[in-house]
């Protein structure tokens, strides 16, 4: 009779886990990926402090337009609205609010799915930053013939 | 594998079923339209500044067709879905009602609801008063 023996392989030593040189890990998600993914921690701040200023703005926003319905929609509605300062501070903190908020998560979205390297996503952040900060002075410029009164 | 990976290899493993996901995707997709809508609303209020008074005005009469009336009521919808979801999601990170998230994502989308009703009611009302006699004549 054959006995066979079947060795088993040799056990690789067991590697102290210093948290570095991480094994590819095909198939699912790393803990650095998830990390990254996450877009930082201005990013998550930011988001929530512009979502408060949202809810309470759009509220006002809303209400002041749809329900309370101050006069028909049309370039002098507005022109009396912006006539008070409190909507002046509700609506320019709007626009700042929205454009932050509304881009931050566009960026979330192509964190998820798009952009692994660390030089793309710096590039995302920046480009988004600018375009965001023109927007801002674009809405002012369209803004100011109401407010510079 | 390192430990911190380890932990973090069944991330996401239970995300894609039940009411969470559902909130989940509707989130995104209302969060995508409000974010297309945002520009669309600057270009309009801008159109002011590039040709006078009466190009906004005109956009004004144009949107008070019934058609664009629904459109916003569907954008109200967008808003408050995406806030309410929204107020549930901070409530989390203040680790308030994380044991009855489900119950918090329901009295968040009653709060939805109702408040949907104030702006249908307005909406309706609109178009019934402004729009008797038929639905035609855009622009």
């Amino acid at each position: 009779m054959n006995a066979q023996v079947v060795e088993s392989p040799p056990q690789a030593p067991r590697q102290p886990a210093t948290g570095k040189d991480h094994p590819p890990t095909t198939g699912r998600m790393s803990a650095s990926v998830i990390d990254q993914s996450s877009g930082g921690m201005w990013g998550w701040l930011l988001q929530r402090v512009t979502a408060v200023v949202l809810i309470v703005g759009l509220l006002t926003h809303l209400v002041a337009t749809h329900i309370f319905n101050l006069g028909r929609l049309s370039f002098l509605n507005i022109d009396h609205r912006l006539a008070s300062t409190f909507f002046v501070v509700i609506d320019v903190s709007l626009l700042a609010a929205a454009i932050f908020h509304g881009l931050n998560g566009a960026r979330m979205i192509v964190l998820d799915y798009w952009l692994e390297s660390r030089a793309s996503r710096r590039a995302l952040s920046i480009a988004l930053w600018v375009f965001g900060s023109a927007t801002f002075v674009y809405g002012m410029w369209a803004l100011w013939p109401w407010i510079s009164r | 594998m390192s430990p911190v990976d380890a932990a973090a290899t069944n991330v996401g493993a239970g995300n894609w079923k039940g009411l969470g996901m559902w909130a989940w995707l509707l989130f995104r997709i209302a969060g995508i339209v409000l974010v297309v809508y945002l520009f669309a609303h600057i270009g309009v209020i801008s159109s002011a500044r590039w040709s006078g008074h009466s190009t906004l005005n005109s956009a004004f009469t144009l949107f008070d067709h019934p058609l664009f009336v629904l459109l916003d009521l569907l954008l109200v919808w967008a808003v408050l879905f995406h806030a309410l979801n929204g107020v549930r999601i901070l409530l989390m990170d203040f680790g308030l009602g994380i044991h009855r998230h489900k119950a918090v994502f329901v009295v968040c989308m009653l709060v939805a609801v109702v408040s949907l009703g104030f702006f249908a009611f307005k909406a309706f009302s609109y178009i019934a008063a402004h729009h008797a006699g038929g639905l035609g004549g855009l622009v």
